[in-house]
């Protein structure tokens, strides 16, 4: 630090001047940000590097220098009363460290893009970009852990790109595909912390980021780089070019990146099973006048990646790693995976900002982008399950429900642990899996009772085959299913096994004109508006017949469940062959490959908001609020008519339901579109904040926000694919005549937080509490039942969830080389209220009967039990301690100890239903099956159940005659009083396991000529720690097994096997390392 | 100037193209996944068994592993109940040897689980040159239980596997042989569960299966051999009396393929052994069943509460001579109602006898018929233009029973 001499020129008020440059390439860096520190304003360089602050305090005063990518620089400069004060130059040095943190997370979040059932792990945060000490430093520290910011969802993120919303109408989330591999493209970007005022957008309770992607931001020259990695692609080429701001006045950017991998075939290493090829290509024009400009951008990056999915722990202790993907095999002798996402997101952007005059802006733009993303998955019909690890397939299967019953014998048929020690049937059952060594079994006394329902032979058989990584048992085995549909050729051509693609594809237009003004003093308005009509597309192609010769366009699921039900659902084989039909104006169509089959719908969106923000800045006092109101819109067409649809429209009169829009009558007349009703929402927002200055070192800023949202259309309809029914809650809002009514589907949220904040030279942090409410959420989620036997639909509302904690970060520099950062948060983040629930069978059967009636029942309404469990968005509890080496010769190095803690496993609403727990569901209707009535037989007796029964909060045992016990006479949840205990922590229960460490190193070299290269090596999970599991979900399907000489619908029992549909979860990845070299020219 | 802008779009959309088009292994060919034929299937078993191999026929197979009662349990008392008619196991099991030279058995599927009438299992049909005999010696059977759904589709009817048995079992369920594993049964769901309580055979682990079953050639349904017979010929042969009390020599009887012709439904079923009218009961005409309470009954195969086991209903000829034709109430044409008198025809499917009630002594009346769709049943009366024409109609609730024209 020094003080700097500066330039001085009289002025009516003391201003300051400066111009901000890359040190490798001498050039203005533009959108950096300068702030004064001890009188707290800041503002951002302009495309020409250059800043000017005006009607400042005369005084020695520190100016602080940041810039995405580049070390923070401390400047020490003397402001002289009444004069125009210039600074020298400000350079930047790169920071290589968080060029590269950037690269590798923006891949991370590509990856973990959720597939088309919704299911993924969450994606971290990722607003890198911030120079806000916990966001910069978190955010890559945590990824690993996939932690959340205030553990919101991705759907409370907002996504710009040069001032347009790119966050998907649809389902809220940010298509990082869109720009994979263009590292450089995506480098430059605004990042709005929760609540805070904004330029670009009204925002939200979570953050919002804006891509920055004029021409004139890239720093002129070339740039080529080549990395390698074992994550999930092993190599990646770059090159980009700059040409600068040109005489003609206009600048050019543009980047090519290649990443790439061929199929790994070798088991048990990261990305086993996978491939991975994308070419990102980005290529921005910038056109610069006197007072304008003129931005033109497209990119895109077409990727080809194989996937691997979340297993149960059986499966990851059986195969020894945690990178087991039971998602490939070999076709002959080669490596081919069934899950091939392919993602390609082409992207048109005009930009225009008009500098009107001293004090007015305008900044206008318009952008398209279609966004194809689809996922291969096998489908099989009339054959066996193709996939290797489908519970039946596992030793685990084997212990179903089978175990030895003591209870007609205890004496005869007594287990016994592994020590010797008799087992209490009940916990032996309901014995966690993870500490089961498998095949071991257990003996019983006899001698010959093992734990298996299967001999030891044959189950240490099944066992080995799965322990020596058996290719034929343990993965996909293409050349079986080639020749099962080779075989059916000869009889009817029909494949057995084939492998569809589910697209779900989303074209958006979108429109937005930002206006601001500062034309009083302390005051600068802003007016925003932004319209977008967005389309998602969701249709099944056939990717590959694997040898067959036709699919015929059936639901395979209808044909499948209905039949063996029939009789009790009221269809006859000929109703079936009707309701199976996808398209009943091309009933049992011949499907060949590329062509559509199974569903062919969209969900048309509209969106218009308009956004007004005025702020007020003042020597000890900031001020500013906003208001919005938002339009929605959202309605479904189809161009196929399934016969599931079909037929529930024919009860849909009797029930009063709405499997079809108002217009009926449509359905009878064949026409090639149907258009489903519109569902129109309006919703305002209010935020307001007030900074206080305490002094120029210290500041307090207090925000909040209140707002109500309407549904996103994933979670609106409660079967898209088959049908238009939504919400009740949104059939309510259509008729609304009060205003209660009217926002009955939209999520009212209410958020605050409070910020102390610091910025000394030696140290600089801050500490944050923040609290937000919502209710009335929405959510929903698929899984196979096994009461109704099929694949059903579970359409969540009401949900009320809470977000309190306090998240802090402290930087303190540690002489000229050193700088350590600690970073901590601690969160609560919980569902605050029980859901309502409709779940309904996606095949159009009937979920159940009502017992008293017996008529039957399409739609389950049912209360689910949430209230208090936690909400599974990542680690609550994060910690960091992170050493940052900088030594001005241009090396770079960090060492980062991450702690996590409290993060919770995904809990499945079909395990934790009201009628589970009382017998009868909030729709009155009685629950099948549940023990202790009429029909109880010799699985329970009074005494067992009494013996287990709850214990009450006053520690008095209880149970109610209609509580649902297990095979053993366990409660199978006991709600509420310790509902805590029953989510499952996925914290390690050894605390080392709870820690991982990261490690870089880089060094830049300056050579001749303005030309430099830099080498960068990053190292995440240093210590290999294997055990740490980033995420995970209960499985939906409830372990039910049929009751004898009951008819269906009324014969259903969950069984005693806690193990039979375990969770599944995701571990973070061992050891792994980034290794990049850039040469810039 | 145009003609480079092409070449530089053509240059630019070529890798875009490479990428979202497919990376996958080239197809197989039907000759890359038929595996094992001929001259590379000796090899291939060679290889496999250093210690030498044994093709069984069926019937070697259980001569030479099948024991009384059963090698797996020392106490008989811990297979399941119902488990001996006399001396006799019904429900034992023998393990087969783990190590040593390899045993084989080869056979072609007979059965087809589409139609719902079989389920996790398959009757293989030994596999030899008997058929191209002039005097070709008796078909063997062989029923193979294994955890695998919808098992015809991977592998279907007619297709010739190899099964490697070192490791699984040969056992009996019902006195029914089968290729198996043991398994121990709790049945903590059912009825009268202390009497299904034990080890019995049971299904093979899906994973095992296929790691130890081969596919030799391309399905031949038409390799398949059905005797054809009429229902006295069958009686003669093999279903009657003697032959039903001898237990032992109806386990080698069990599972072969017949087809018997000149039969008709004569509208009763089997109730505990008795044969009952499925004919409700009419005060008019005092003629039917009063304890026909269901408008279903006549259907091939009711609920039973998931109880799950077959119902029968018997066919006759002209003789009176009877046997039953089994059903599952999961089978699609369980709803079905059964054809009338009138139909005569023939009826194709696996024959057997399902031994699980020492109650009543073996008799000729127990043997059965599984068909394995409803294309089985009476086919000539299904095709148009035959007189008199059976159309299938499925029962439904509140529609009376249509007159079977």
């Amino acid at each position: 630090m020094c003080l700097l001499a500066i330039g001085l020129t009289a002025f009516a008020d003391t201003s300051l001047k400066g111009r901000v440059l890359d040190e490798a390439t001498q050039l203005p860096l533009v959108g950096a940000k300068v702030l004064l520190a001890n009188q707290n304003i800041s503002t951002t360089t302009n495309g020409d590097g250059e800043f000017q602050l005006q009607y400042l305090d005369a005084m020695d005063e520190e100016v602080i220098v940041e810039a995405n990518g580049y070390m923070v620089e401390l400047v020490l400069v003397n402001l002289r009363e009444n004069q125009s004060n210039e600074m020298e130059p400000v350079v930047l040095k790169q920071d290589l460290v968080s060029q590269q943190q950037d690269e590798i997370l923006l891949n991370l979040t590509e990856e973990e893009m959720a597939d088309d059932e919704g299911r993924s792990q969450a994606q971290a945060s990722t607003a890198s970009a911030s120079t806000d000490v916990f966001n910069s430093t978190t955010s890559f520290a945590w990824s690993t852990a996939r932690y959340r910011n205030r553990g919101y969802r991705q759907t409370e993120e907002s996504y710009y790109i040069e001032g347009l919303n790119f966050s998907s109408q649809e389902r809220g989330q940010f298509n990082y595909s869109a720009m994979g591999g263009l590292n450089d493209a995506s480098r430059y970007k605004e990042v709005l912390n929760p609540m805070e005022a904004s330029n670009f957008t009204f925002g939200g309770i979570g953050q919002s980021t804006n891509y920055l992607m004029g021409a004139t931001r890239y720093a002129q020259g070339w740039k080529v780089g080549v990395a390698g990695t074992n994550r999930n692609y092993k190599a990646r080429l770059n090159a980009t070019y700059s040409s600068g701001l040109m005489d003609n006045g206009w600048a050019v950017t543009a980047q090519l990146a290649y990443r790439f991998s061929p199929y790994i075939n070798q088991k048990g290493i990261i990305g086993e099973g996978c491939n991975y090829y994308s070419l990102g290509y980005f290529l921005t024009a910038e056109r610069v006048w006197e007072n304008s400009r003129l931005k033109l951008i497209t990119f895109g990056a077409p990727t080809q990646r194989g996937q691997n999915a979340a297993v149960t722990q059986e499966v990851y202790d059986l195969t020894g790693t945690i990178y087991y993907n039971p998602y490939w095999g070999y076709q002959n002798g080669h490596v081919r995976n069934s899950r091939i996402v392919k993602s390609y997101d082409p992207t048109f952007i005009a930009a225009y900002e008009w500098k009107i005059d001293e004090n007015q802006r305008l900044k206008a733009a318009a952008g398209y982008h279609y966004s194809m993303y689809s996922n291969s998955a096998l489908n099989y019909y009339c054959a066996p399950d193709p996939r290797p690890d489908y519970y039946r397939n596992l030793p685990s299967a084997m212990w179903d429900a089978q175990i030895a019953n003591p209870y007609y014998d205890t004496n005869a048929d007594q287990l016994y642990d592994k020590n010797g020690n008799p087992y209490g049937w009940g916990l032996f059952i309901g014995e966690d899996m993870n500490t089961i060594e498998m095949g071991s079994g257990y003996t019983a006394a006899d001698g010959n009772l093992v734990g298996p329902s299967i001999n030891q032979a044959a189950y240490d058989r099944q066992v080995s085959l799965w322990k020596t990584r058996d290719d034929k048992a343990t993965q996909i085995d293409w050349n079986n299913l080639y020749a099962a549909n080779y075989a059916n050729n000869l009889n009817n051509g029909v494949a057995r096994y084939f492998l569809e693609r589910r697209h779900n594809d989303i074209q958006e237009a979108t429109a937005s004109f930002n206006y601001q003004n500062t034309k009083y003093d302390h005051l600068k308005m802003t007016l925003g508006v932004e319209g977008r009509f967005s389309q998602g597309i969701h249709y099944k192609t056939i990717d590959d017949l694997l040898g067959a010769k036709t699919w015929v366009d059936i639901d395979a699921f209808a044909d499948r469940d209905i039949k063996e039900l029939a009789s009790n659902s009221g269809f006859t084989q000929s109703d079936i062959e009707y309701v199976i039909q996808n398209d009943l104006y091309n009933p049992n169509k011949s499907i060949g490959t590329g062509e559509r089959f199974g569903y062919d719908y969209r969900i048309n969106m509209g969106h218009l908001a308009a956004w007004f923000q005025n702020e007020w800045t003042f020597n000890e006092v900031d001020l500013y609020y906003a208001l919005a109101l938002e339009y929605n819109s959202m309605q479904r067409t189809s161009h196929m008519f399934n016969g599931r649809q079909a037929y529930l429209a024919t009860i849909a009169y009797q029930r009063g339901t709405m499997y079809l829009g108002d217009d009926v009558d449509q359905y009878r007349q064949a026409r090639s579109t149907y258009y489903g009703n519109t569902h129109h929402f309006v919703d305002p927002s209010f935020k307001a904040g007030v900074v206080y200055k305490i002094n120029g070192r210290n500041r307090l800023k207090l925000n909040a926000l209140a707002e109500t949202r309407a549904p996103y259309a994933r979670d609106s309809y409660i079967s898209q694919r088959i049908h238009d029914r939504v919400l009740d809650e949104i059939y309510t809002h259509d008729k609304a005549k009060n205003l209660k009514d009217f926002y009955a589907a939209s999520e009212k949220v209410v958020s605050t937080d409070l910020t102390y904040e610091f910025n000394y030279p030696i140290v600089r942090g801050r500490v944050t509490g923040f609290f937000t409410q919502s209710w009335d959420g929405t959510e929903l989620n698929g899984y196979y039942d096994d009461e109704a036997r099929t694949f059903v639909n579970q359409a969540m509302a009401e949900i009320d969830k809470r977000y309190m904690g306090v998240e802090a970060a402290l930087a303190v520099k540690l002489g000229n080389y050193f700088t350590l950062t600690g970073v901590a948060s601690v969160g609560d983040y919980r569902y605050t209220s029980d859901a309502t629930s409709i779940t309904s069978a996606e095949n159009g059967m009937p979920m159940t009967q009502d017992l008293a009636t017996k008529e039957l029942i399409f739609e389950v309404r049912d209360k689910v039990l949430l209230k208090g469990l936690r909400l599974s968005t990542g680690p609550q509890v994060n910690a960091s301690l992170k050493l940052s080496f900088f030594h001005s010769k241009m090396w770079f190095a960090d060492l980062t100890v991450n702690y996590h803690d409290w993060n919770y496993l995904s809990v499945a609403p079909s395990r934790r239903m009201q009628g589970l727990f009382t017998g009868t569901r909030t729709d009155g209707t009685a629950v099948n099956g549940w023990f202790g009535d009429s029909y109880s037989n010799a699985i329970q007796t009074t005494d067992s159940r009494e013996s287990h029964a709850e214990i009450d909060e006053n520690g008095n045992a209880t149970y109610s005659a209609n509580t649902v016990l297990d095979g053993n006479g366990v409660p199978v949840l006991k709600y509420p009083y310790n509902i805590m205990t029953m989510q499952e922590s996925l914290a390690s229960t050894n605390p080392l396991y709870r820690f991982t460490i990261d490690a870089s190193v880089g060094k830049l070299l300056y050579l001749p000529n303005r030309q430099s290269l830099s080498i960068n090596l990053s190292v995440t999970n240093l210590t290999n720690n294997t055990h740490f599991k980033t995420g995970g979900y209960q499985q939906a399907r409830l372990p039910r097994a049929v009751r004898q000489g009951q008819p269906d619908y009324q014969n259903s029992v969950i069984t005693a096997n806690a193990w039979k549909y375990p969770s599944k979860y995701y571990y973070a990845w061992g050891i792994n390392f980034f290794l990049t070299v850039t040469y810039k020219f | 100037m145009r003609k480079s802008i092409y070449t530089y779009a053509m240059l630019l959309a070529m890798p875009v193209i490479a990428i979202m088009t497919s990376c996958e292994p080239s197809a197989l060919e039907p000759e890359q996944v038929l595996q094992l034929a001929g001259e590379q299937l000796e090899e291939a078993l060679k290889n496999d068994n250093p210690e030498g191999y044994t093709i069984y026929n069926f019937n070697d197979l259980m001569d030479k592993f099948m024991t009384e009662p059963g090698n797996f349990m020392s106490d008989s008392s811990q297979y399941r109940t119902r488990t001996h008619y006399g001396n006799l196991y019904l429900f034992s099991v023998d393990t087969l040897p783990t190590n040593g030279p390899g045993i084989y058995i080869r056979g072609r599927v007979g059965t087809d689980d589409y139609g719902g009438n079989f389920y996790k299992s398959l009757v293989l049909q030994q596999v030899n040159d008997w058929m191209d005999n002039e005097k070709p010696i008796e078909q063997q059977c062989l029923r193979v239980s294994v955890d695998l759904g919808s098992a015809n589709g991977q592998y279907p009817q007619g297709q010739e596997i190899l099964i490697r048995c070192n490791g699984l079992a040969i056992g009996r369920y019902a006195n029914e042989p089968q290729l198996c594993i043991p398994t121990y049964n709790n049945n903590i769901y059912a009825n009268s569960a202390s009497e299904k309580v034990g080890w019995a055979a049971g299904r093979i682990p899906s994973s095992v299966f296929r790691k130890v079953t081969f596919l030799i050639g391309t399905p031949d349904k038409g390799k398949l051999v059905f005797e054809k017979m009429t229902l006295a010929q069958l009686k003669a042969k093999y279903t009657n009396d003697a032959m039903s009390k001898d237990v032992v020599a109806a386990r080698k009887i069990d599972g072969r393929l017949v087809k018997i012709t000149g039969v008709h439904f004569n509208g009763k079923c089997n109730n505990n052994g008795d044969m009952v009218s499925l004919v409700k009961y009419d005060p008019e005409t005092n003629e039917g069943n009063p304890e026909v309470k269901d408008s279903y009954a006549a259907v091939f195969a009711p609920t039973t509460g998931n109880i799950g086991y077959p119902q029968s209903r018997y066919v006759e000829d002209d003789d009176k001579n009877k046997i039953l034709i089994g059903a599952s109430e999961y089978a699609r044409y369980a709803y079905y109602y059964i054809p009338s008198k009138k139909h005569v025809g023939s009826i194709t499917g696996v024959l057997g006898y399902y031994m699980d009630n020492p109650k009543y002594a073996p008799d000729a009346t127990n043997w059965s018929i599984t068909p394995c769709n409803l294309g089985d049943i009476l086919p000539e009366c299904q095709r148009e233009g035959m007189n008199p024409r059976w159309v299938p109609t499925e029962w439904k609730a509140g529609v009376p029973q249509p007159e079977d024209d």
